[in-house]
């Protein structure tokens, strides 16, 4: 601890910043327009210090606890400093090259929080808007060979300034966007959730006074740093290296290094930068290694920027997990958690008590857009698509359930689904199709039908594991890919997808969705006579 | 002289208890009588015999009879229920155990989903399908349903549970399940998800039917057996279940839908501090229930308690829960009262909650083994509960126990006894704190504007602390704190809540649909209140509209008053703004949508009307008992007055520091606080300073 402080105060202090966060959340996700905000969740909201460094994160996504401490590091940095920062100030920021992380959908609000004139933190979140224009219909397009091509780059500027919006930015956000309406409403939820926070924030220093508050963030973040050491001390120390085909051909590597004090990550072996949108920021491919060390160490304590103070990771710049301007990134979670898979797969073989079998481990992100059969409406559903995860040492792998880096995602209700959207879902049902047997079987994807009920609907989808399978482990079977397929109506015809932008759907077509089995773990000849049986009379398992 | 008989029976996990309040008719005077007897599992109802008995009353002589009860709640966390099977629309069976698909404990990749309550083999399916306009696509085919009943039959199904798709727009294809079914299994539990709910979202509508068949034998059983102990001691009416909706419903409604009971326990209490607002004139209530594990609250506005059907169990951090969606208070509950144990975890962090010691072994100072210190240890350790008159008198402080318990948390954290206590004790107060602003900030609320109600065996304790924090100015402590919940239910109205989807947009011409809505729903209320002989006349509504911005998913409740036509619906639409900016700090000039209608119909079913009595004297000195030192954690050591709650009499007054001990509660009265008691023997303290 920097200065003796009541310790009470401290964890009193550090309760609330937990609760803030979770606060933030839920007026982000209440307010919201998008469904892919309100319903998917795919947003974060976090709480940093003045210099950026993660304090807490409202509960949601992993993968987006972490995001936001880089995007206000950078915010400080495009804008020379944190003197160049006033009252009243609220930063936007989407562009991975500009503070932004992810890609152009992702729009992050920082605003920074002063006790008097005096920067003590910051409120921000992040959340996934429907379209900020580019090339394509929700402006991820797989055909986009420059950053340019998917949408409107907002490079960490001020949207509001001495607590007034600042009109013109907010006319050039809403013009950049064939859904101006959604853009505005989820902007306004994220302006609601950062002034949530902000007004938390103070009270607790109006309470508590700046020093302790300021005090006690900084011992929270050596009590993040304590947490993860401690349960460093149970990891296998050693390097250890994995590679691994992916869908496209290519092989992907990655060495981690654990020591007493050190948890290095190795990415520099890897293919360079792709044409298409399958890039992800340094940034982003540091995350996934953040998620490793939380997830293997203390996955039950919440994270922030102390928790990771033992991570190193290399990258080299120009590669896939470190692109470079003007690379373009609409894809960048599938090759995002690709990543984070691949560093499973490494240590999972030597922390069976953390880390199963491989899952189906893709975003499966569902993008059906067109107007609603019935009022006529626009609308865009997006949907990512739960599935199998891998088994464990002593247990089968879970069924039907959000990739390993979401959180508290929700999917579509199909009554909502069909009064939204105009689609007809026929069946929403698990995958009884064989695969990841083993002594423990692998979790069960899912089946979807979406029916489409009118002419100029198109489908986006990015779908990783569609080619290889998940991985079983110690013997276990392999799981079974994912896949989308696109049934014509008109002709009997038969597609079949992962990675795809603005296929064209007519009325009577159905998009059928399949999520695959996750791995086996052990031997299936040892499976117990008794869970085969279970199995078989729910339809479900190896025979 | 004629006389009113009024009694509460409230089943708890270890105690039943009993309030009855004998009226005067002619003086209005009240006499209070109070019992307890052990909770008697399985068969609960003995317990409730059992504690009229030693309390006196006469079932013959008894004219209103309310019960709560945790039969439903205790049937589902301990999984004893029945087997049930669930007959869901074609291609939709997985519904259940897909769920939401959602993983709250998110760094965890060991996570474990809560397993569907019907396995796969024993859900099955039926052909026939409605649109979300509550059109037939498909007609219904029932063909297969002879062999259905053959195999659940033969499995051993004893309820059926049945939720077909949209059957909030159209239920006709439940309806004609339902019908079949009971023709070919007329010995079978049978429920559809549009008895219980008309909103959408499957998987949430599917899971209540579902646990809903689950509790239902078990819970029909237990009230029948109760209805016929009472009538057998020789009760004559018809006695009134308390509901999680915060009213009471008759017993055979109940006997159909058991599991609206699933969360009545709070909901009388909160009841209860709604209803001693109005008493005294406090229409804006932060209502606070502190027990032995858990503290709940709840934020009651112009004397309104917010009623919702977004409810689950078993949700937290660590698990995604299970959905009940049927009309539950609006309230936040966390692992924090008197028995929760203060724990250091590895880091030198000191935490209260949420495991708790339960009743054995109870906190230390129980000396019945109990080697953990709890709140009580550290409110007994820093003098603020009396070690002389621990629980009324009736067990004996073990001091030494108390002392080795919160020994060992000062040795954890390098602080000597007293620091370790009051660290307890701030810690178990940030926690409510967190909760309250949960109900209250957190929803758009300032909680200066509202009078904190503190309940249960604890809430006297920790009160005025709570209210500073919160900048609340005043705090009220009921008479009978420790019995309030009971007394909750003797105030609550016969209550249903009616939720129901309907999609449209607010623009002219709209009006017209949504009063028949209304119209509609009234008159089925009015129905279903008439075949239990309450008349048309003694039925009040209120209406509420649930609206938000046109492709917003979450929507804001809004009260409307008079009939809905096109005129109104301006002033509709600015009601919706102002709400939802207070709520969100903004508005916007987009279209606003109607997604559905919340009913509530009441009827008074002859509740307890109070005696307000002249305040006297303001000299508190004939209650005085003594004085002693007490620790108050953040304002330090001081010399406080210990009065006997006892003997407070209505218009007495003091200054803080203080306590005030009656054998069920001990009130905290802090350096700087003004306390008086009113009419109605409630304890009045201004925060100040």
């Amino acid at each position: 601890m920097s200065q003796a402080i009541d310790p009470f105060a401290a964890s009193v202090i550090q309760e609330s910043l937990l609760a803030i966060g979770d606060e933030m959340f839920a007026a982000l996700k209440k307010t919201a327009m998008s469904p892919i905000i309100y319903e998917v969740l795919d947003a974060g909201t976090a709480v940093t210090l003045a210099n950026g460094d993660l304090a807490a994160s409202g509960s949601g996504i992993p993968t987006f606890v972490g995001v936001l401490d880089k995007a206000v590091k950078r915010i400080l940095e495009i804008q020379g400093g944190p003197a160049a920062i006033e009252p009243g100030d609220l930063f936007v920021a989407n562009d991975p090259y500009y503070g932004g992380v992810t890609h152009l959908n992702d729009v992050v609000l920082a605003l920074p929080v002063f006790a008097g004139d005096r920067l003590v933190a910051w409120t921000a979140n992040i959340a996934h808007w429907n379209d900020v224009s580019g090339r394509a219909r929700g402006s991820m397009s797989t055909e986009a060979t420059e950053i340019w091509q998917e949408g409107l780059r907002l490079p960490a500027v001020r949207l509001f300034e001495k607590g007034e919006v600042l009109a013109p930015v907010m006319d050039i956000i809403k013009t950049n966007s064939r859904l101006p309406d959604f853009v505005e409403g989820d902007l306004w939820a994220g302006i609601a959730a950062a002034r949530t926070g902000e007004r938390a924030l103070l009270a607790l220093v109006d309470k508590y006074g700046v020093e302790t508050f300021v005090t006690a963030l900084d011992d929270y973040l050596d009590l993040g740093e304590r947490t993860t050491r401690a349960g460093m001390a149970d990891l296998p120390q050693g390097t250890f290296e994995i590679e691994e085909r992916q869908d496209t051909g290519e092989i992907w590597r990655a060495t981690i290094e654990i020591d007493p004090d050190s948890f290095t990550v190795d990415l520099t072996d890897n293919p360079d930068q792709s044409a298409g949108p399958y890039n992800t920021s340094r940034d982003g491919a540091v995350i996934a290694a953040q998620m490793i060390l939380k997830s293997t160490t203390a996955p039950q304590t919440p994270m922030n920027a102390g928790s990771i103070r033992p991570l190193t990771v290399l990258t080299r710049p120009g590669s896939r997990f470190h692109a470079q301007e003007p690379a373009p990134h609409g894809f960048y979670f599938e090759t995002r958690i690709r990543l984070h898979d691949l560093l499973c797969r490494c240590l999972a073989p030597h922390l069976p008590d953390r880390l199963p079998a491989g899952g189906f481990a893709s975003i499966c992100g569902t993008f059906i857009s067109g107007r609603h059969p019935d009022t006529g409406r626009p609308f865009t559903m997006v949907e990512p698509e739960v599935g199998g995860w891998g088994a464990t040492r002593d247990r089968d792998g879970t069924t039907a359930m959000f990739s390993n880096v979401h959180g508290e995602t929700f999917n579509c209700p199909a009554e909502i689904t069909e009064a939204r959207y105009g689609l007809v879902v026929d069946r929403h049902s698990l995958n009884t199709e064989p695969g990841g047997n083993g002594t423990w079987r692998g979790g069960r994807g899912i089946v979807v039908d979406y029916g489409v009920r009118a002419d100029g609907t198109s489908l986006t989808c990015g779908y990783s594991r569609a080619v290889e399978p998940p991985w079983g482990m110690e013997g276990g079977e392999p799981g079974t890919p994912n896949r989308v397929e696109v049934l014509r109506g008109k002709d009997g015809g038969h597609e079949r997808y992962a990675m795809a932008s603005e296929i064209p759907l007519n009325e009577g077509d159905t998009v059928r969705i399949t999520t695959g089995q996750g791995g086996g773990y052990g031997p299936p000849a040892s499976r117990a006579a008794t869970a085969v049986a279970k199995d078989r009379r729910n339809g479900l398992g190896q025979e | 002289m004629s006389k009113v008989i009024r009694v509460a029976t409230d089943v708890g996990g270890t105690f039943t208890d009993l309030v009855s309040f004998e009226t005067d008719s002619e003086t209005g005077e009240a006499s209070v009588i109070t019992a307890k007897s052990d909770t008697t599992p399985p068969d609960f109802e003995i317990g409730v015999l059992n504690v009229l008995e030693k309390g006196g009353v006469d079932p013959a002589a008894v004219d209103f009879l309310a019960h709560g009860t945790t039969v439903v709640i205790n049937a589902l966390t301990e999984r004893k229920g029945v087997k049930v099977g669930l007959i869901a629309t074609e291609g939709f069976r997985d519904t259940l155990e897909i769920a939401r698909g959602n993983r709250p404990d998110f760094f965890n990749l060991h996570y474990v989903k809560p397993p569907p309550f019907v396995p796969r083999y024993l859900r099955r399916e039926l052909p026939g399908r409605i649109s979300y306009k509550g059109a037939e696509m498909r007609p219904l085919d029932l063909d297969p349903l002879p062999a259905i009943v053959a195999d659940f039959k033969a499995e051993g199904v004893e309820a059926v549970a049945i939720c077909f798709l949209h059957s909030y727009a159209d239920p006709s294809h439940e309806q004609r399940t339902v019908e079949k079914l009971r023709e070919l299994w007329p010995e079978v539990s049978v429920v559809s998800s549009h008895q219980i709910t008309r909103e959408w979202r499957e998987y949430e509508r599917t899971n209540t039917a579902v646990l809903s068949a689950y509790v239902q034998p078990t819970a029909e059983r237990y009230l029948r057996r109760l209805n016929d102990g009472l009538t057998t001691k020789g009760f004559s009416r018809s006695p009134y279940i308390m509901q999680s909706n915060c009213g009471v419903d008759s017993l055979d409604a109940v006997a159909r839908i058991p599991i609206t009971m699933v969360e009545s326990g709070p909901a009388s209490g909160i009841w209860g501090a709604a209803e001693l607002g109005k008493l005294i004139g406090e229409a804006n209530v932060l209502a606070l229930d502190i027990g032995g594990t858990t503290a709940k609250c709840s934020l009651i506005e112009n004397g309104q308690v917010k009623i919702m059907t977004d409810y689950w169990i078993e949700r937290d951090r660590k698990s995604a829960g299970y959905p009940i969606m049927v009309p539950v208070v609006d309230l936040v509950e966390i692992g924090n009262g008197g028995g929760s144990i203060a724990w250091v975890d590895d880091f030198g962090k000191l935490h209260v909650g949420p495991q708790s010691a339960g009743a054995l072994p109870g906190p230390a100072a129980y000396g019945k083994g109990g080697t953990e210190a709890t709140t009580t240890d550290a409110n007994l350790w820093l003098g603020r509960i009396n070690r002389d008159y621990f629980c009324g008198g009736e067990v004996e402080a073990d001091m030494n126990a108390v002392e080795t318990a919160i020994g060992a948390v000062a040795q954890k954290l390098a602080v000597d006894k007293d620091d370790a206590a009051r660290g307890i004790v701030r810690i178990a107060n940030n926690n409510m704190v967190n909760a309250l602003k949960l109900v209250s900030l957190n929803r758009g609320f300032d909680p200066r504007d509202f009078t904190l109600v503190a309940f249960g065996g604890g809430g006297g304790m920790h009160a005025v602390a709570l209210a500073a924090e919160l900048g609340v100015a005043k705090v009220v402590i009921p008479a009978n704190a420790s019995v309030f919940s009971a007394w909750g239910m003797m105030m609550s109205d016969l209550r249903r809540d009616y939720f129901i989807t309907r999609l449209a947009d607010l623009a002219e011409g709209a009006a017209e649909g949504i009063e028949a809505l209304f119209a509609e729903t009234e008159d089925r209320a009015r129905a279903q209140f008439a075949t239990e002989g309450v008349d048309r006349s003694q039925v009040t509504f209120l209406r509420y509209g649930k609206f938000r911005y046109q492709n917003q998913e979450h929507t804001t409740e809004v009260p409307l008053t008079g009939p809905v036509t096109d005129a109104n619906l301006a002033k509709i639409e600015a009601d919706f703004h102002e709400t939802y900016e207070r709520e969100y700090t903004y508005r916007l000039d987009a279209p606003v949508e109607m997604v559905g209608i919340h009913l509530v119909a009441f009827a008074e079913v002859g509740k307890l009307t109070m005696t307000r009595h002249e305040e006297g004297a303001s000299d508190p000195s004939p209650a005085l008992k003594s004085r002693r030192q007490v620790d108050y954690a953040l304002e330090g050591m001081h010399e406080a007055a210990i009065y006997d709650g006892t003997k407070l009499m209505p218009g007495m007054a003091f200054d803080g520091p203080a306590i005030v001990e009656d054998p069920g509660s001990t009130v905290v009265v802090n350096p700087l606080n003004k306390a008086r008691i009113d009419g109605y023997g409630n304890i009045h303290i201004e925060i100040g300073g």
